[in-house]
C-alpha cells in the first residue's frame, strides 16, 4: 500500500542534508564559543509540566502544544529554554554554585495558527548567566551573544538596547499612573507609534512635556536619554551611570557603532526587570534573537538572585548568514566489480586526512553524470576517465 | 546609501499614497500606476517600489522583503502582523460599519454577518455579547442582506452611497480607518536612518 499522507503538521520542516550540515557547523561554533566563556551546557526534558513551565514561560497559551500524560496531568512541549533553566537551578540547589553559568542548543515547540513561513518547532542557541546582579554580567552576555553573530558572519548585525526599570521610573516621574503605564507599555510593546502618540496626547500630562514623552520612541544613543532623567532622583541616576559603564564595555569588545539604545524598546516577555535587548542581521525580517535580565523570573521560583542570558533562533541566523555550495561531501569514488578493492583503499587513505569520501558502485546509479556533480572532486575507478 | 523596498497598495489608496511621496520632496517617476509592472524603481532615490494588492501589503513587509509599507489600518486590524506602525498618513479616510435592511432585527437564533473582515466583525460582536455566524466573502458584501444571505454586514463606508444605491441603512459605526506608513521591525533598525527620514518628510505631508 502506497501512503498519501505526504502533509506535515503545520509548522513542521525536514531538515534537508544540507540545511542539518549547517546547523550541526552553526551548533558546534556557537557552544564552543559558550564554553570558551564558562558556560556548561545542559539538556532539558522535551515534555513538562504545563502549570510550572507552561505558565511561566510568558509564552501566549493558544501557541502551547499540550497534551495529558497518564495520570490526567497537562504536559506542554517546551515552549522555551529559560523557564526550564531557571528551574533546574531553583530546584537542584545549585545555590553553593552561585553564579552558575549555563548554555544550551536545543529545539523548542510553538505553536503556529497562520501559514507557512514560520516554524512550530525551532531550535535556539544560547546562555543564562544566574546568580550575578552586577551590570558586568548584562555585558557579559550581550558580548557573549554578538561573538557568536560575528563568528558566524551575520551581516550588518545590530543590537537594540533598552532598559525596563529605567523606563519604568521615568514614566512614573511624568506622573503615570500604573494603569496609564501599562496602556504606554503595550503601545510600545505592539510596535505602535502611531497608538502612542494618540495615546500620550491623551494622557492629561503638561503640554510642555508631551514633545519630550514622544521622543522617547526616538531614541538611539545614551545621550539622547539623558533628557529623561531626573539625576535627584537616585535610582534613575544610577541606572544610568550603570549603562554608561556597560556601554564603555561593549563598546571596548568591539561593538561601538552597532548598538542602538533605545529607551522605548521593550520586551512583550513581561518577566524581564531591568536591560532587553534584541539581535538582527541582514538577511532575515525577523530579529535573531533577545535577551535580558529576568530577575522577575527567578522570583516566581522563589529565588530573589539576579539572572540574565539571551537566546538566539537558529532558523533566523540560517537565513541570514551566506549559504553554502550544497555539496554532498567533499569527494567521489565510483567504482566497479574489479576496482572494489582498490577503491576502499583510496578511500581510507583519504579519509585518514580528513576529507569527506563518498563511494558508489557506478553500475547501481542511473543518471551518473548528474550524480558526479553532486562533489566538489569525483575519482572514478569504473573505467571511464576521469572527469 | 541602502536600496529601501516600499510595498506600496494597488488600486483606491496608491495614488494618493503616491502623491503624498512626491510632496514629500521625493523624486519619483512620473507615471506608474498605470503600467502593468508588479517592481518600479525610483533610482534617483535608491528606492524600489513593489505593488501588491491592499491585504497583502503588511504580508510583504512582516516577512521584511519590503521595508516599509502603506497599508489601510483596516488591513492592520485584520491581520495582526507584526510590523511596526510608524505614522497615520491620513489618507484614503472612512470607516468599518455595520448595515444591513432598514428597520430589520438580527435574526435572534442564528443572526449572520457577511463580510469580507472576520476578525474585525468577530471582535465587534464579542464585544458586544452577541453571538454570530461570520459568513466570508470577497467583494459586493452588500449583495448579502440584499438576497437573504446575511441580516448584516461588516464593510468599509467611505460616502456611503453603494449603501444607499442598494437600499441599506448604516447601523453601527466599529471603528475610523485611514492608511498607515508600517516598517519591518528588523528593516527599522537596520535603515533607522533612511526609515526615520522618510517618517518625518511624510509628517508634515499628512492630511490632518
Amino acid at each position: 500500500m502506497t501512503i498519501e499522507m505526504f502533509e506535515k503538521p503545520l509548522g513542521m520542516r525536514d531538515d534537508f542534508p544540507f540545511i542539518a550540515k549547517k546547523k550541526a557547523e552553526l551548533r558546534a561554533k556557537g557552544t564552543e564559543i559558550m564554553q570558551q566563556a564558562g558556560y556548561e551546557l545542559l539538556q532539558t526534558p522535551t515534555l513538562e509540566y504545563y502549570e510550572t513551565i507552561g505558565k511561566i514561560s510568558a509564552i501566549p497559551d493558544n501557541a502551547l502544544f499540550k497534551l495529558l500524560d497518564n495520570q490526567g496531568q497537562t504536559l506542554v512541549l517546551r515552549p522555551d529554554m529559560t523557564s526550564p533553566i531557571a528551574r533546574v537551578v531553583a530546584s537542584k540547589l545549585l545555590k553553593e554554585k552561585m553564579p552558575v553559568r549555563l548554555g544550551y542548543y536545543s529545539n523548542v515547540f510553538r505553536a503556529q495558527k497562520r501559514e507557512g513561513g514560520r516554524p512550530a518547532e525551532f531550535e535556539q542557541m544560547g546562555v543564562e548567566l544566574i546568580g550575578d546582579n552586577s551590570l558586568y554580567a548584562d555585558a557579559e552576555v550581550i558580548i557573549l551573544a554578538s561573538e557568536i553573530l560575528k563568528e558566524l558572519e551575520v551581516e550588518s548585525s545590530r543590537i537594540v538596547i533598552g532598559h525596563t526599570q529605567l523606563l519604568q521610573s521615568i514614566l512614573l516621574e511624568f506622573g503615570l499612573d500604573d494603569r496609564q503605564i501599562e496602556i504606554v507599555r503595550e503601545a510600545l510593546v505592539s510596535k505602535n507609534s502611531v497608538k502612542f502618540e494618540q495615546i500620550v496626547d491623551g494622557l492629561g500630562i503638561e503640554a510642555d512635556k508631551i514633545g519630550s514623552f514622544k521622543a522617547l520612541n526616538r531614541s538611539k544613543t545614551l545621550e539622547d536619554w539623558k533628557q529623561w532623567i531626573d539625576f535627584s532622583n537616585s535610582e534613575q541616576a544610577d541606572l544610568y551611570e550603570e549603562m554608561l559603564k556597560l556601554q564603555k564595555i561593549v563598546e571596548r569588545n568591539g561593538l561601538s557603532g552597532s548598538v542602538t539604545y533605545d529607551l522605548s524598546f521593550v520586551s512583550h516577555m513581561t518577566y524581564y526587570t531591568g536591560l532587553v535587548f534584541e539581535f538582527y542581521g541582514a538577511g532575515s525580517g525577523f530579529p535573531l534573537g533577545n535577551g535580558g535580565r529576568y530577575d522577575g523570573l527567578m522570583k516566581q521560583f522563589g529565588l530573589h538572585i539576579g539572572a540574565t542570558g539571551f537566546g538566539l533562533r537558529v532558523d533566523r541566523l540560517l537565513e541570514a548568514i551566506a549559504p553554502d555550495k550544497k555539496y554532498a561531501a567533499d569527494t567521489l569514488i565510483l567504482f566497479k566489480e574489479e576496482t572494489e578493492q582498490q577503491a576502499h583503499e583510496r578511500a581510507q587513505e583519504l579519509r585518514t586526512k580528513g576529507v569527506h569520501v563518498t563511494l558508489q558502485y557506478a553500475p547501481a546509479v542511473q543518471a551518473i553524470d548528474e550524480f558526479a556533480g553532486l562533489f566538489k572532486e569525483v575519482i572514478r575507478l569504473d573505467g571511464a576517465v576521469n572527469g | 546609501m541602502d536600496e529601501l523596498t516600499i510595498a506600496m497598495p494597488k488600486g483606491r489608496i496608491f495614488e494618493e499614497a503616491y502623491e503624498l511621496l512626491v510632496n514629500a520632496g521625493y523624486d519619483l517617476p512620473k507615471e506608474l500606476d498605470d503600467s502593468r509592472k508588479l517592481i518600479v524603481e525610483a533610482p534617483n532615490e535608491k528606492i524600489r517600489f513593489i505593488l501588491a494588492k491592499p491585504m497583502d501589503v503588511p504580508v510583504y513587509v512582516e516577512h521584511g522583503v519590503a521595508d516599509v509599507g502603506i497599508a489601510g489600518k483596516d488591513v492592520m486590524l485584520e491581520l495582526d502582523r507584526s510590523v511596526h506602525e510608524l505614522l497615520d498618513l491620513g489618507i484614503s479616510q472612512c470607516y468599518i460599519a455595520t448595515a444591513g435592511l432598514p428597520n430589520t432585527e438580527m435574526n435572534p437564533v442564528t443572526p449572520r454577518i457577511a463580510t469580507k473582515y472576520p476578525q474585525i466583525a468577530s471582535r465587534f460582536y464579542r464585544g458586544k455579547g452577541e453571538q454570530v455566524e461570520i459568513i466570508e466573502l470577497n467583494g459586493s458584501i452588500e449583495l448579502a442582506p440584499m438576497i437573504g444571505l446575511a441580516d448584516r454586514i461588516v464593510d468599509i463606508v467611505s460616502t456611503g452611497k453603494t449603501l444607499k444605491e442598494n437600499g441599506l441603512v448604516e447601523y453601527d459605526k466599529i471603528v475610523d480607518i485611514t492608511s498607515r506608513l508600517i516598517a519591518n521591525p528588523v528593516s527599522y533598525r537596520l535603515k533607522q536612518d533612511r526609515i526615520q527620514e522618510l517618517v518625518e518628510k511624510l509628517r508634515k505631508q499628512a492630511v490632518r
